[in-house]
């Protein structure tokens, strides 16, 4: 089981995101959201980006997707949609679920069915190495690298966040 | 608006073009973009009604397209090139992909749809800022990398833009579409001449930005918004009539007003070049655009539109005072004599 984990664990992920896409009430949304964040992260974590990971779990589902959930949850419905409320919501379900399970009969029986259309292989989408001198890691380098080096790109993304903040209260503030 | 978030989120949209145009790392760029987007939706929805919510939402969804394109070019072109600095774009896909993304933020056809509904949308300010200071960062990237760009696809782009501007604005008349149309038909003149001489669409860009400045002025000056509330200029203050059919008349593209300047250096530059069907396709072309100008002139300053007894004789109330409009109108109209100094540009 353990050499398909990345194979079971994309799977995972697709389903997930067949999930929001199909969209019912955000609440359900944000629910499949932290899913298939944890999910990306396992596939990102088995391929040695173990501090990538780690920060989409901190920030992402721990600050962001929280943030998301308090705000959807003091604007939700009585009636919230779920996936077998709604006739097109169901529909577009299924279907991505269909063509997932054919993809995935693609990958496993490709020997013993004879298939029309083939891939090319992986070609560019091939994942380059992080680079590790094995002394210390690349990527927390890079932190410390943003605060000393890349103190521009902290000084604009960080005015750029609180612009943000400010344009999202004034557009809905209104009159 | 309070008064202090305003001018944040103003100085917001200009720090946003100023990164665009001082970045050397391709993420910056990106961040500009995004940082000039962001800020620029409040002031789009200065007025608080649907007409304004919808428009800058139909601005916000074309402009995010557009830098999620251009962010899939940069990540092609470092797939490719290994290097996030801006000299050229080293692959094909990536700098087909980079054009497309930049005239959607343009408004080149085929992705001007956009410019006259939010155009209209908006206020006579705004619509001010979003047709001249937005077209700022877009067309500084151009110009960076323009050894680059794919001509075929650039050169289809501003000639099918030149057709659509001017053929579009011949059934309007809403002022702010009929800018519009022009904005498109002028974006299609500059990007024209990109590849063979950049110089020149930063000459193009400078003197639209002037006159573009100057109609709006005038409009924002008399209050109009139409082209029946435009022919009461003559009642309320007389000399913008004269200045209005100044300032139109160069827009057209006639000699010997500024906006001759532009045209006249873009024909010769593509003849040089040996194209000779192209400039000329482009010249017919820029008729229609003169064909509605005069239109407007026609019914503002040159006949007296029909309109009932009581609009001849208004009251005239305190009238706006428009900071910078008489140096703008005499350098939008009588530049034509400075056209040797135009090799400062370079």
């Amino acid at each position: 089981m353990m050499t398909y984990i990345v194979f079971i664990l994309s799977v995972i992920f697709v389903v997930s995101f067949v999930g929001f896409s199909s969209k019912p009430s955000p609440i359900y949304g944000g629910l499949v959201l932290i899913v298939s964040g944890g999910v990306g992260c396992g596939i990102i974590m088995n391929f040695g980006g173990s501090f990538l990971g780690l920060m989409v779990f901190l920030i992402y589902l721990g600050g962001m997707l929280v943030v998301f959930g308090y705000t959807t949850a003091m604007a939700t419905e009585q009636y919230p949609e779920v996936w077998v409320s709604n006739t097109t919501v169901m529909g577009v379900f299924l279907l991505g679920l269909l063509m997932e399970v054919m993809l995935v009969l693609y990958v496993l029986k490709s020997e013993e069915v004879g298939v029309v259309f083939k891939f090319s292989g992986v070609g560019d989408w091939a994942i380059y190495d992080i680079g590790d001198s094995g002394v210390f890691s690349e990527e927390i380098m890079g932190v410390a690298a943003l605060y000393s080096y890349g103190a521009w790109v902290v000084i604009v993304t960080g005015w750029s966040l609180f612009v943000g903040v400010l344009v999202i209260l004034e557009v809905t503030r209104g009159d | 608006m309070n008064p202090l978030i305003f001018t944040t989120i103003l100085m917001t949209v200009l720090l946003g073009t100023m990164i665009v145009m001082m970045s050397s790392h391709w993420l910056m760029i990106w961040i500009g973009f995004e940082m000039n987007l962001l800020a620029i939706i409040p002031i789009l929805m200065k007025k608080y009604n649907p007409r304004t919510m919808e428009a800058s939402t139909k601005y916000f969804l074309t402009q995010a397209t557009a830098s999620m394109l251009l962010m899939m070019a940069i990540i092609i072109n470092l797939m490719h090139s290994g290097q996030w600095t801006i000299t050229k774009v080293f692959n094909p896909t990536a700098s087909i992909i980079m054009t497309s993304a930049l005239a959607m933020k343009l408004g080149l056809t085929p992705f001007h749809f956009w410019v006259p509904e939010v155009t209209q949308g908006i206020s006579l300010t705004s619509g001010l800022i979003l047709l001249t200071w937005q077209k700022l960062a877009p067309m500084s990237i151009l110009y960076q990398i323009s050894p680059s760009i794919n001509l075929n696809i650039l050169l289809t782009m501003a000639v099918l833009s030149i057709l659509v501007g001017g053929w579009g604005g011949l059934n309007q008349t809403q002022l702010r579409k009929i800018m519009a149309y022009s904005s498109i038909a002028h974006m299609g003149w500059m990007t024209a001449v990109l590849v063979y001489n950049p110089t020149l669409t930063m000459l193009n860009m400078l003197i639209y930005i002037m006159m573009t400045l100057t109609m709006f002025m005038l409009f924002i000056h008399s209050s109009s918004t139409t082209t029946l509330s435009l022919s009461h200029t003559w009642n309320k203050t007389p000399l913008t009539t004269t200045l209005i059919l100044i300032t139109l008349l160069s827009m057209g593209g006639l000699p010997p007003l500024s906006g001759f300047m532009p045209k006249w250096m873009i024909i010769q530059e593509l003849t040089k070049n040996n194209s000779i069907i192209l400039p000329t396709l482009m010249a017919i072309m820029a008729l229609l655009n003169l064909y509605f100008y005069m239109r407007l002139t026609y019914s503002t300053s040159l006949t007296m539109f029909p309109s009932t007894n009581n609009m001849k004789m208004k009251w005239q109330f305190e009238t706006k005072r428009i900071t910078l409009l008489p140096p703008l109108i005499v350098m939008s109209s009588l530049l034509l004599p400075l056209t040797p100094m135009l090799s400062i540009l370079d």
